[in-house]
C-alpha cells in the first residue's frame, strides 16, 4: 500500500518536473534554439591559424576555378588530371583570319581558342595536380591562398549530376566560326543532337524498322522545313556558319521562314559571303517553303549575277545592283554601274561582260537552270603531279593565271611553259596535264 | 436556447416549407460544424509543431508563408505550412491495399469521422451556441465520444495488416479502459449540480464557482478526467494505438490520402471535443475568468454575452489543447501495462473514491 501512494507521488512530481523543464526551454527559445536555417544562415568559417601564412600553405581543396582570360589552351592541366575530369577543346585559327586571341595577363599572346574547357566536379579528386603545369597559373582552387583571385567556394552541391560539370570557356559560337571553328561547331552540334535522340527514347531499344523510317524520312522533311541543317550544304565554312548562325537567333525571335531567309541573306552580304551556292540554296529554300511564290528570273534581281564565277564580281556586282536599285534606276542603268564597277577593280572579264550583255539585251534571263559549270578545273588536280617542286611551281601558275583570267587551256599552257623552263616537264607531269585537258 | 432552435425561429418568420427549414437546420450547423474542425485542425498542427519545435529548441515550419507573408523569425514563420500540407494531404493518391476488406476500409474513417461530427452536436460553444441542447448532454458526449472505437478496430481489420490490427485493438482496449474514469469523474458535476445536461452544470458554476476549484476532489476529478481524456484520443503519452517506433501508424498504416486526413481531422477534433467538455465541466463554461471563484455573487455577468462567451470557452479550450501539447512533447509513450496500471489501478479507484468523498463534500458544506 505504502508503495502504491509513493509510486503515484514519485509519477506526480515527475510528471511536474518534466512540464516545467519542457516549459522552461520553451521560453527560453532565443538562446538555446539550435537550428541554422542552412541556405540563409552559416556558420562563420573559423579563422585558420596553422602557424604560416596562408599564401605558403597551397593546399586548399576547395573548387577548381580557371581564369579563362589567361588560358592559352596548352592542355598541361588536361594531360596532368588523374581521373580525366578536364576536357578542353581548342582551335587554332587559320592564318588568313585576324582573329585576335588576347593577350595573357603574364603577357603570352594566346594562339589558341577554346571552346571548351569543362571540369567535372563531380569527377575531380582535389589532388591539385592540375595546378601546378599550369604555365599561366589560370587554373586554381578557389579560396585559401587564392582568396584574392576568386572567393571561398566549397559549396556547389546541385540538383542533377550535370550541374557538377563547370564550363569555364567564354568563347562564343561567333568566336568559333571567325576562327574557323565551322566543323567544331557542327561536331558539337550533332553531339547534342545525338545526346538528345538517346534522351527521348528514354531506355528503350531502338527497332531496326524505325530506324530505316527515320532515315527515309528524314531528308524529306529536312526539305520541306527549314531548319539550321538545312544550310550544311553550303561549303564554305564561314558562310555556313554565319547562315546558321542568324538562322537560330532569328528563329528564336518567332520569325517566319521567309524572313529568317531574308536576314540570312543580308548577313551573308554583309560579310560579302553571298555567293551563288548560298543564294541558290536560300532561294531552293525558300522555294520549297512556298510552292507558288512567282518564279525570279524575269526581272532582273541581285540573283541574276549568281552565274558569275569569281566571288569578288559577284559580290560587287550585287551589291552595285542593290545600292543602285535602291536609288531608283532604270536596269540597264544598273548594269552600266556594275560593269564601271568592275573595270574598277580590274574584275571585268569575258564571263562577266558575256552576263552583262545578255542581261542588257534580254532584260531578263533564265539563268538558273544553265549554269556553266567550272571554266577553271581544279587545283587539286594538280596534286597528282608527283616532284614537289613540279607540283609547287604548277600551283602557283595556276593561282597566278586564275587571277588574270585565263581559261583553263591557257593556264596548263602557261603550266607547262613554267616547268619547261625549270627543267620539270617529265613523261609523268606531260600525262598528268594531258589527263586534265582530257577531262576539261 | 440551442442553435437549432435559434435557426427554425428565425427561418419561420421566412415561411419556409417545414421540410426546408428543417433541412436547413440540420445543414447550417454542420457546415460550421465541419467548417470549425477543418480550422482546428489547420490551426492546431500548426500549432503543436511550432510548440514541439520550441520545446525541443527547434524552429518548427520556416518556409512557408501565406499571401507573401513569411513570418518573420518566431512564432509565424512558416504560418503556411499547414494549409499546404491540408492541399498536399487532398490531392494525393488514395491506396487501398489488394487483400483489403475494401467496404469496410472505406468506411472505417467515415465512421470515426462521424463519430467525432455528431459528438460536437452536444458539446457548447456559447451560451446559445450549443447545437442541440439535451437534458442527457454530458450522457450524450460520453456514449458518442466511444463510438469512434467502432472505426478504429473496422479500420485495424479491413487493413488486413498485423500490424494494424494490433494497433486497432490496442486502442480498443485503451478506449473502453479509460471510458470508465471519464463517466465517473464527470459524474462529479452531475453529482454536484444535479444535472446532466449543459446549461445546468455551467450555472451552478456562474452561480457558485468553478468545479475545478470547488473542492479538492474535484480538481483530482478534473486532473483525471483530462489525463483519460488524452488517453481517449489516442495521444501521446498514451499513443500505444499509434506507436509511431512500433506499429508505425497502428491502425493508420495503410489509409492515405482523404481517407488518412479524415483520421487525422478527427483526432484533432477529438482533442477539441476533450478540451471544450473539460472547460465547460470543470473551467466555468462560458463565464469570464471573473467567476472562477464569484466574489462578487449575481456579478458574474461581468464580461459576458454571446461572443464573449464564445471567447472565454474557446480560449479555455485552446489554453487546454496547449496543455495536451505541453504533455505530448514531455514525457514518452507508456508501454501496455503501464497503461492499464494507470487506469485500473490508480485512475478508477481514486475516481471511485472521489465520488464518495465529493458526495460527503456535498452533504457537509
Amino acid at each position: 500500500m505504502r508503495d502504491y501512494f509513493n509510486n503515484i507521488y514519485v509519477g506526480l512530481r515527475s510528471f511536474c518536473k518534466g512540464l516545467s523543464l519542457t516549459f522552461k526551454h520553451m521560453k527560453n527559445k532565443e538562446e538555446l534554439v539550435a537550428t541554422l536555417q542552412y541556405p540563409n544562415e552559416k556558420w562563420p568559417i573559423p579563422e585558420r591559424n596553422i602557424g604560416f601564412d596562408m599564401s605558403e600553405y597551397n593546399v586548399v581543396r576547395s573548387r577548381l576555378h580557371v581564369d579563362m582570360d589567361d588560358c592559352i589552351g596548352c592542355l598541361q592541366c588536361e594531360r596532368a588530371c588523374p581521373v580525366d575530369c578536364i576536357k578542353i577543346d581548342t582551335i587554332k585559327p587559320s592564318k588568313d583570319s585576324d582573329v585576335d586571341c588576347g593577350v595573357t595577363s603574364l603577357g603570352t599572346q594566346k594562339k589558341l581558342v577554346v571552346p571548351r574547357f569543362t571540369i567535372d566536379m563531380s569527377e575531380c579528386m582535389y589532388c591539385n595536380l592540375c595546378v601546378y603545369p599550369c604555365p599561366e597559373e589560370c587554373i586554381y582552387m578557389v579560396g585559401g591562398p587564392n582568396e584574392d583571385k576568386h572567393e571561398m567556394d566549397y559549396e556547389f552541391s546541385q540538383y542533377s549530376r550535370d550541374g557538377l560539370i563547370f564550363e569555364f570557356a567564354n568563347a562564343t559560337d561567333e568566336d568559333i566560326v571567325s576562327a574557323g571553328g565551322d566543323d567544331y561547331i557542327r561536331n558539337r552540334d550533332s553531339k547534342i543532337d545525338i545526346l538528345k535522340e538517346g534522351e527521348e527514347l528514354k531506355g528503350k531499344e531502338v527497332v531496326p524498322e524505325a530506324i530505316d523510317k527515320k532515315q527515309q524520312v528524314s531528308p524529306a522533311t529536312v526539305s520541306q522545313e527549314i531548319t539550321h541543317k538545312s544550310f550544311s550544304d553550303l561549303e564554305d565554312k564561314m558562310q555556313r556558319g554565319v547562315a546558321k548562325k542568324t538562322f537560330l537567333t532569328e528563329k528564336k525571335q518567332g520569325k517566319s521562314d521567309e524572313e529568317i531567309l531574308k536576314s540570312i541573306e543580308s548577313a551573308l552580304k554583309d560579310k560579302d559571303l553571298l555567293d551563288d551556292q548560298a543564294s541558290a540554296l536560300i532561294s531552293k529554300l525558300g522555294s520549297s517553303n512556298q510552292a507558288d511564290s512567282p518564279p525570279v528570273a524575269d526581272e532582273i534581281t541581285h540573283k541574276s549575277f549568281n552565274d558569275l564565277e569569281d566571288k569578288m564580281q559577284r559580290g560587287i556586282a550585287k551589291k552595285t545592283f542593290l545600292t543602285e536599285k535602291k536609288q531608283g534606276k532604270s536596269d540597264s542603268d544598273i548594269l552600266t554601274a556594275i560593269e564601271a564597277a568592275f573595270k574598277d577593280k580590274d574584275l571585268l572579264n569575258d564571263q562577266a561582260k558575256d552576263l552583262l550583255k545578255s542581261l542588257t539585251s534580254t532584260g531578263s534571263t533564265e539563268v538558273a537552270e544553265e549554269a556553266p559549270k567550272g571554266g577553271l578545273f581544279e587545283l587539286k588536280k594538280l596534286n597528282d603531279l608527283e616532284d614537289k617542286l613540279a607540283r609547287g611551281l604548277a600551283k602557283k601558275t595556276y593561282t597566278k593565271s586564275k587571277k588574270d583570267d585565263k581559261s583553263s587551256s591557257e593556264i596548263l599552257e602557261d603550266i607547262e611553259t613554267v616547268l619547261k623552263e625549270a627543267d620539270k616537264l617529265t613523261d609523268e607531269t606531260i600525262a598528268v596535264i594531258n589527263k586534265i585537258k582530257e577531262s576539261l | 436556447m440551442s442553435f437549432v432552435d435559434i435557426i427554425i425561429n428565425s427561418l419561420s418568420s421566412l415561411e419556409f416549407s417545414y421540410t426546408l427549414t428543417l433541412l436547413l437546420a440540420v445543414v447550417i450547423p454542420g457546415l460550421i460544424i465541419f467548417l470549425l474542425m477543418t480550422v482546428n485542425a489547420i490551426v492546431a498542427v500548426y500549432m503543436e509543431r511550432k510548440i514541439s519545435a520550441f520545446m525541443q529548441d527547434r524552429l518548427g515550419p520556416m518556409e512557408v508563408g501565406i499571401f507573401g507573408f513569411k513570418g518573420g523569425k518566431k512564432f509565424w514563420g512558416g504560418i503556411g505550412q499547414t494549409i499546404a500540407d491540408a492541399v498536399k494531404l487532398l490531392a494525393k493518391e488514395d491506396i487501398i491495399p489488394k487483400d483489403a476488406d475494401k467496404f469496410m476500409m472505406i468506411l472505417a474513417p467515415f465512421i470515426i469521422f462521424i463519430a467525432s461530427f455528431i459528438t460536437f452536436v452536444g458539446v457548447p460553444l456559447s451560451e446559445n451556441f450549443l447545437i442541440s441542447n439535451f437534458n442527457i448532454g454530458i450522457l450524450y458526449i460520453l456514449a458518442m465520444g466511444s463510438v469512434g472505437v467502432i472505426g478504429i478496430i473496422l479500420a485495424g481489420w479491413a487493413s488486413n495488416n498485423k500490424w494494424s490490427l494490433y494497433g486497432a485493438m490496442r486502442a480498443a482496449a485503451q478506449i473502453i479502459s479509460y471510458e470508465i474514469p471519464i463517466g465517473l469523474t464527470l459524474l462529479l458535476p452531475v453529482i454536484i449540480s444535479g444535472g446532466l445536461d449543459v446549461h445546468s452544470i455551467v450555472d451552478w458554476q456562474l452561480e457558485n464557482r468553478w468545479l475545478i476549484i470547488h473542492s479538492p476532489f474535484t480538481f483530482i476529478g478534473f486532473f483525471i478526467f483530462f489525463v483519460s481524456g488524452i488517453a481517449e484520443t489516442n495521444r501521446v503519452p498514451f499513443d500505444i494505438p499509434e506507436s509511431e517506433s512500433e506499429l508505425v501508424a497502428g491502425w493508420m498504416t495503410e489509409y492515405s490520402g482523404f481517407r488518412w486526413s479524415l483520421f487525422f481531422l478527427s483526432e484533432y477534433t477529438n482533442m477539441l471535443i476533450i478540451s471544450l467538455v473539460a472547460s465547460f465541466v470543470f473551467l466555468g463554461g462560458w463565464g469570464s475568468p471573473m467567476t472562477i471563484f464569484n466574489i462578487i455573487p449575481g456579478d458574474y455577468m461581468y464580461l459576458d454575452g454571446p461572443m464573449w462567451g464564445l471567447f472565454w470557452l474557446l480560449s479555455k479550450a485552446v489554453v487546454l489543447i496547449f496543455v495536451m501539447m505541453w504533455f505530448r512533447w514531455t514525457f514518452p509513450r507508456l508501454r501496455v501495462d503501464q497503461l492499464m496500471y494507470l487506469c485500473w489501478k490508480v485512475f478508477i479507484p481514486f475516481s471511485i473514491a472521489n465520488m464518495l468523498f465529493v458526495g460527503m463534500w456535498e452533504v457537509l458544506f
